[in-house]
């Protein structure tokens, strides 16, 4: 589809005009949506952008009355076919526009289906409900849904539980239902962040395909701009309950504005050049309780102006079909603009990609990890989590495994730190010395000092009950790695200040503080150990967008400050590409490949690195247009005559496979 | 799109200028000085339902416990005048006498007492060896089987049948009483704070407690029992009026006190014998027990609310 | 699904065969004096009655006296009761009680299910109005105050309020109706309270709000969806909910002057008749850890997540 010929001169079929809404908690008024407009064109497909709380779910749920109880729009007009939407106060209103005209997809397959409901029930109701269709038609029209949406064998898997469905095909069952009014419009709430790569760009592929047989108008809710980048006619750029950028997809990627839409594409890691602190937004997202004055954005941006701190900036155009809320399109600014554009340029051409890791001088192993498997026990069945897995991480290289959910990638971090005991076989060296089994008192303390890990879910991993003072001392206090009173406040707030804290913070309990800053205070507390080696799980997998950065960067700098050595264990590639020295794909349990960074993104031999490259949206609208991504299915293996092996195919690239796959690969490496 | 809102005339051109960057701004999450156990007990006395009964409980305690020490009415006192007998509640007998002329005021305090003393004291064995065996089981794994079939066996049998057999063949007295009670009800708080500590023992925060060597002492005073404490304190509070309910239960049946203890079961058994002539003999002891029962009750069940944070202001 | 079956039925077998040695055992420590009918204890003296316990094999090893039991249990021989119905089998004063206690625990679990759901329902429909603090209150009140007291004032009031009969008479259906609601007013508390929170609970799951996104109406949801998840969970409460009736069943067959197996329990503990406890407790014991057993393969047939997980 050609982006925007097809919307202009059409009439909006959704039009939604400086909406407010407002949500009462406790007997405070949080204003989600501060005066949001949107226009929706048959057949197109508008992304809406924006990191967590900033409104986009809340702004499109409000297209189908779907808020909250404590939740109302208190202001504005939402227009679908003339017919203003805020004045509905009925359900019966509602009901002839909801699932009807308009459809909605949520974010997790795997609550998004009633577990003890066939899911060809669950399709049929909404035929019958809507249609008043008898029960066999329904059911008729419901197995050819399930077939559409490329459920195979659709007549016996109607009468299966959603229990019995992977998260993919889960979704594709969310979207059958969605779809089986045919609906003018389909909402899609991050359809596809609940799932792993390979699945999602499946997933993506499949509404792509509807919405062109249906001729949907398809809105997509997310975070991710490589998806953004995949699907989208337009854009809008939600921040703080606002749009404050709205243009077509390569007016957003090629000339953004808004500063916080420029500083949000410049943070993703794949434009970032490799040993240089990759380009950060400060601070976090504005409190919605309170009033926002001028722009929202201003007191995270060091350019910002005066004015933006005094006044909203209204919507200037830029293109017929690009406007931005900025000041800084003002003519008054003008100036300022092109000053700031020209530092932007330069800063753009200096950077020189830093010297990749050097293998050559026989480095040290830091770390070895010998035939190492992990067994767990599930429902009375044992299963190996982690399967015959070697790999070594040398001092000071920063080592990513990078594997789907369940893969066994946080088994293996989580083992080599001890967590996992008695159900360990094989050999961990730390140093050249074993460190799994029994081991003496001083042997575990020099291992608890020097090993240290990060988690990933900074709601978690902090407790909720103990101030940060407490939570950072924590190692110290084991250890009693402190003079007196004095040298201990004294480090932990060496420590706070080294990872970008105010050291006042150290009396606060951890609720007070946003994703971001709670991941900094894990940080801090390994650190205060003085560790040389840390394992990473997922680190920054939960931290919205414009928060990843400063937590990328700051490993990155504790890295070169410290000498540390990283385990980093993460799913999204773009981010592994731009930490790593080396990168170990893992599937199922077992490390399919292991590579030199830039060797593997550009001679991935086993088919299952092909199909994870492949998929990684990449947020550059012109290369994700035509992405085809690769499908692995393990069952291309056949590994029951002749067993796979571990084998470094060149120096320093190793892979898993049988002699005939080994052989295939020493072909492809010679041609390339 | 839409047009500016304001007229430009309004607009400085001098404030199209960098503005300072001020860090600490940026970093503004809004702080609110939140406290957990603030807001908890915030929470727990924003209900004036809630702030009447445990004014009513600390009453009750204090009457309980001053009532004895203060009065000179001797609630076992037996009167040989049948003029003494039944009479009904008066200036100087507030609840009456019962059958035998016992000043049934007397006698309803000196039970509140003995049957607060009973309740502390299942509450204390109760939540504080179900705590300790809930820890040792959700922490052993290999605990696992014998304490589940241990759990099933205990709590597959009725209650009350479990109650009135340990009474029927032991004696009598406030110490089988204990012990019926005590030897059943520790499993069943077990079985709860087990399932607590299991969560709380694989949240990411404990493992990463784990990664920096913590000892097990720190880690349950300082990771568990403060995720924990509102639980005991609920289920404690919430053990009075069982315990309460299950005395009158067996003094009911027939394996209770001796008839010579003075215990709300006793009183509002004996009452109930003569309830058709003078129901004030039961009505107003039994008006207390309730009053007991239900304050704890609604406190203990409002802390468990007020104590989760997602109901905190 | 049939291995689950299985493993269950052979666990079940193993709790009822500990119960019962367990609960035999601790019989042993029964009180000696209640072997004999008030008349023999006061005439007789220490002596003869330690030779009549031991020529009785009363004071034998407790196993020996399992083995006779079980024994004679196999026959269909109970023993005879001493005080209460001296001389009277056990078996035959059984036959005449249990399905007295059966009807009446039956009448009054369908009633609890019934009305619970009933509540529970009312509840979810005006939560946060008039509908849902009524029930809340009656919640409270029941399981808050000792059961033995409102049963009593019930007894006393209510049956003058409505010109019901005060204890219970076979041939006379009207003096059924109290024992009965009686008899579940704490299951009707019991089932309304889960049921209200298991359909607070699932109102906020993601598959609630997508059957509203899908364009059902909230009734059509709540009946749908809401519903049918919520029951699901409750079935688990059946069986706690016999160990209640059971429980129950003591204080109102008493209360009543029910001739059941419960109230007969109460009199043979006031008697001190031990041959009758010590059948009646066995009894309860066992069709507990039975109950428990079905309730659970309720559940297992009701839920399909549970043939998911265990079946495989």
């Amino acid at each position: 589809m050609t982006e925007t010929a097809c919307f202009h001169g059409a009439e909006p079929i959704l039009s939604a005009k400086n909406v407010e809404i407002k949500f009462n908690l406790r007997g405070k008024v949080l204003t989600a949506v501060r005066g949001a407009s949107l226009d929706l064109y048959p057949g197109e497909t508008l992304a809406i952008v924006g990191e967590s709380g900033c409104g986009k779910s809340v702004f499109t749920k409000s297209f189908i009355g779907m808020l909250d109880k404590n939740g109302s729009v208190t202001g504005g007009q939402i227009l679908y076919r003339g017919e203003d939407l805020t004045q509905y106060t009925t359900e019966a209103e509602w009901l002839r526009i909801r699932g009807k005209k308009i459809a909605m997809v949520f974010q997790d397959p795997m609550t998004s289906l009633n577990p003890v409901r066939t899911i060809g029930e669950q399709i049929t109701e909404v035929i019958t409900w809507h249609f008043g269709t008898e029960h066999e038609q329904a059911k008729r029209e419901a197995v050819n849904l399930l077939k559409r949406v490329g459920i195979t064998d659709a007549e016996s898997r109607y009468r299966q539980y959603p229990g019995e469905f992977s998260g993919g095909m889960r979704q594709r069952v969310v979207i059958a239902a969605a779809i089986a009014c045919r609906p003018e419009i389909l909402i899609c709430d991050e359809p596809t962040t609940a799932l792993d790569v390979t699945v999602q760009a499946q997933i993506l592929q499949l509404i792509r395909r509807l919405q062109k047989e249906l001729n949907m108008t398809v809105v997509y809710i997310t975070h991710d701009l490589g998806v953004v980048a995949n699907v989208a006619d337009r854009v809008s750029v939600m921040y703080a309950g606002q749009i404050i950028e709205h243009g077509t997809v390569h007016e957003i990627f090629q000339q953004p504005a808004h500063p916080y839409t420029k500083a949000l594409l410049r943070s993703l890691p794949q434009l970032g050049v490799k040993g240089h602190a990759l380009y950060s937004i400060n601070g976090t997202p504005p409190n919605l309780f309170k009033e926002i004055a001028g722009d929202a954005f201003a007191p995270r941006n060091p350019e910002a102006m005066e004015i933006d701190f005094e006044q909203e900036p209204p919507s200037f155009p830029l293109s017929e079909t690009h406007w931005a809320k900025t000041w800084l399109l003002h003519p008054y600014a003008r100036e300022y603009r092109a000053a700031l554009d020209e530092r932007d340029f330069h800063i753009h051409e200096q950077r020189q990609p830093e010297q990749a890791f050097d293998y050559s001088g026989n480095p040290e192993k830091l770390l070895q990890v010998r035939d190492l498997s992990v067994r767990f026990k599930l429902a009375g069945k044992e299963f190996s989590a982690v399967d015959h897995v070697n790999f070594d991480v040398y001092k000071g290289e920063t080592l990513s495994l990078v594997g789907e959910s369940g893969s066994g990638k946080t088994t293996i971090g989580r083992a080599i730190m001890r967590i996992y005991q008695s159900n360990v076989t094989g050999q961990i060296l730390y140093k050249g010395r074993p460190i799994t089994g029994k081991l003496d008192k001083e042997t575990v303390r020099r291992l608890r000092m020097e090993m240290q890990m990060i988690f990933q879910d900074p709601m978690a991993s902090l407790n909720e009950r103990a101030k940060v003072d407490y939570i950072i001392s924590e190692g110290l206090y084991n250890y009693h790695l402190y003079k007196n009173k004095a040298d201990r406040n004294r480090k932990v707030a060496e420590i706070m200040d080294e990872v970008g804290l105010s050291k006042d913070f150290s009396s606060r309990f951890p609720h007070e503080f946003s994703g971001g800053q709670r991941q900094r205070i894990g940080i801090a507390r390994s650190l205060v150990m003085n560790p040389d080696f840390i394992v990473a799980d997922e680190p920054i997998s939960a931290l919205d967008v414009s928060i990843r950065a400063q937590v990328i960067n700051l490993l990155n700098k504790l890295k070169r400050e410290r000498g540390l050595t990283y385990l980093f264990i993460a799913h999204d590639l773009s981010v592994v590409r731009f930490i790593s020295d080396r990168i170990a794909v893992i599937n199922k349990g077992r490390i399919v490949e292991l590579a030199a960074c830039e060797e593997l993104f550009r001679h991935p031999l086993h088919p299952y690195t092909k199909a994870l490259l492949s998929a990684v949206p990449y947020p550059d609208p012109d290369t994700e247009r035509d992405k085809n991504p690769l499908v692995y299915d393990r069952r291309m293996h056949n590994y029951d005559a002749d067993k796979p092996q571990w084998v470094e195919i060149v120096p320093g690239h190793f892979v898993l496979g049988n002699g005939e796959e080994l052989a295939l690969y020493r072909k492809e490496i010679e041609a390339s | 799109m839409e047009q500016e809102k304001r007229p430009n005339a309004l607009l400085d051109p001098l404030k199209f200028r960098a503005a300072v960057y001020d860090q600490i701004r940026s970093e503004d999450a809004g702080f609110s000085n939140y406290s957990y156990w603030r807001s908890t007990l915030r929470t727990f006395f924003k209900s004036k339902a809630v702030v009447l009964l445990v004014g009513v409980v600390i009453l009750l305690i204090l009457m309980s416990v001053f009532y004895p020490i203060f009065s000179d009415v001797d609630p076992t006192r037996i009167s040989r005048l049948p003029l003494e007998w039944n009479l009904r509640p008066s200036r100087e007998h507030w609840f009456g006498t019962d059958t035998l002329g016992r000043d049934i005021w007397a006698r309803a305090w000196y039970g509140v007492r003995n049957s607060f003393l009973l309740g502390f004291a299942i509450a204390c064995s109760d939540v504080g060896f179900g705590t300790i065996a809930g820890a040792l089981w959700g922490y052993n794994k290999k605990l696992d089987p014998f304490m589940i079939e241990l759990y099933n066996i205990m709590t597959n049998i009725p209650s009350t049948v479990y109650l009135v057999l340990l009474a029927y063949i032991m004696n009598t007295s406030y110490l089988t009483l204990f012990i019926s009670m005590a030897s059943r009800g520790w499993i069943v708080e077990a079985r709860f704070f087990r399932n607590r500590i299991l969560s709380l023992r694989d949240s990411e925060y404990n493992i990463a407690s784990k990664c920096l060597g913590t000892s097990m002492r720190r880690i349950a005073f300082r990771n568990i029992i403060p995720h924990i404490i509102s639980l005991i304190i609920m289920e404690a509070a919430l053990c009075i009026p069982y315990s309460i309910g299950a005395e009158v239960f067996m003094g009911f049946v027939g394996v209770g006190m001796p008839v010579d203890a003075i215990t709300l079961g006793n009183i509002v058994n004996q009452g109930r014998a003569s309830f058709t002539l003078h129901p004030y003999q039961m009505l107003l002891p039994s008006g207390i027990l309730c009053l007991i029962t239900v304050a704890f009750y609604v406190i203990g069940n409002k802390f468990a609310d007020a104590s989760d944070p997602r109901n905190h202001v | 699904m049939r291995k689950y079956i299985l493993s269950r039925i052979l666990r079940s077998l193993i709790t009822v065969a500990i119960v019962f040695v367990a609960v035999f055992m601790l019989l042993r420590l029964m009180p000696l004096s209640g072997y004999f009918p008030q008349e023999i204890l006061k005439e007789t003296d220490e002596a003869t009655r330690m030779t009549y316990l031991r020529n009785q094999g009363l004071l034998d090893h407790p196993l020996l006296q399992l083995w006779r039991f079980l024994q004679r249990l196999f026959q269909g021989d109970l023993g005879r009761s001493l005080t209460v119905y001296p001389k009277v089998p056990i078996s035959t004063l059984l036959k005449e009680k249990i399905p007295v206690t059966a009807a009446f625990g039956f009448a009054s679990m369908v009633t609890g299910i019934v009305l619970g759901i009933a509540l529970g329902l009312l509840m979810v429909r005006y939560k946060d109005k008039w509908g849902d603090r009524a029930g809340t209150v009656y919640i409270l009140l029941v399981r808050a105050i000792p059961s033995l007291i409102y049963l009593f004032f019930i007894q006393v009031w209510v049956s003058k309020w409505f010109h019901l009969p005060l204890v219970f008479y076979k041939n006379r259906p009207s003096s059924w109706i109290l024992p009965t609601i009686c008899l579940s007013l704490g299951s009707i508390a019991y089932y309304a309270l889960w049921l209200r929170r298991f359909m607070v609970d699932e109102e906020n799951r993601d598959y609630v709000k997508f059957a509203q996104v899908k364009g059902l109406s909230k009734k059509e949801v709540l009946r749908r969806h809401v519903f049918k998840n919520a029951v699901i969970p409750l079935t688990v409460y059946i069986p706690t909910d016999l160990l209640f009736i059971i429980s129950g069943s003591l204080i109102i067959e008493t209360l009543y002057a029910i001739p059941g197996t419960g109230g007969l329990l109460t009199s043979a503990i006031k008697a001190q008749d031990n041959n009758l406890v010590q059948v009646i407790v066995l009894m309860y014991a066992v069709l507990s850890v039975v109950g428990v057993f079905l309730g659970d393969l309720l559940v297992a047939f009701v839920d399909p997540r549970i043939k998911l997980t265990e079946g495989e």
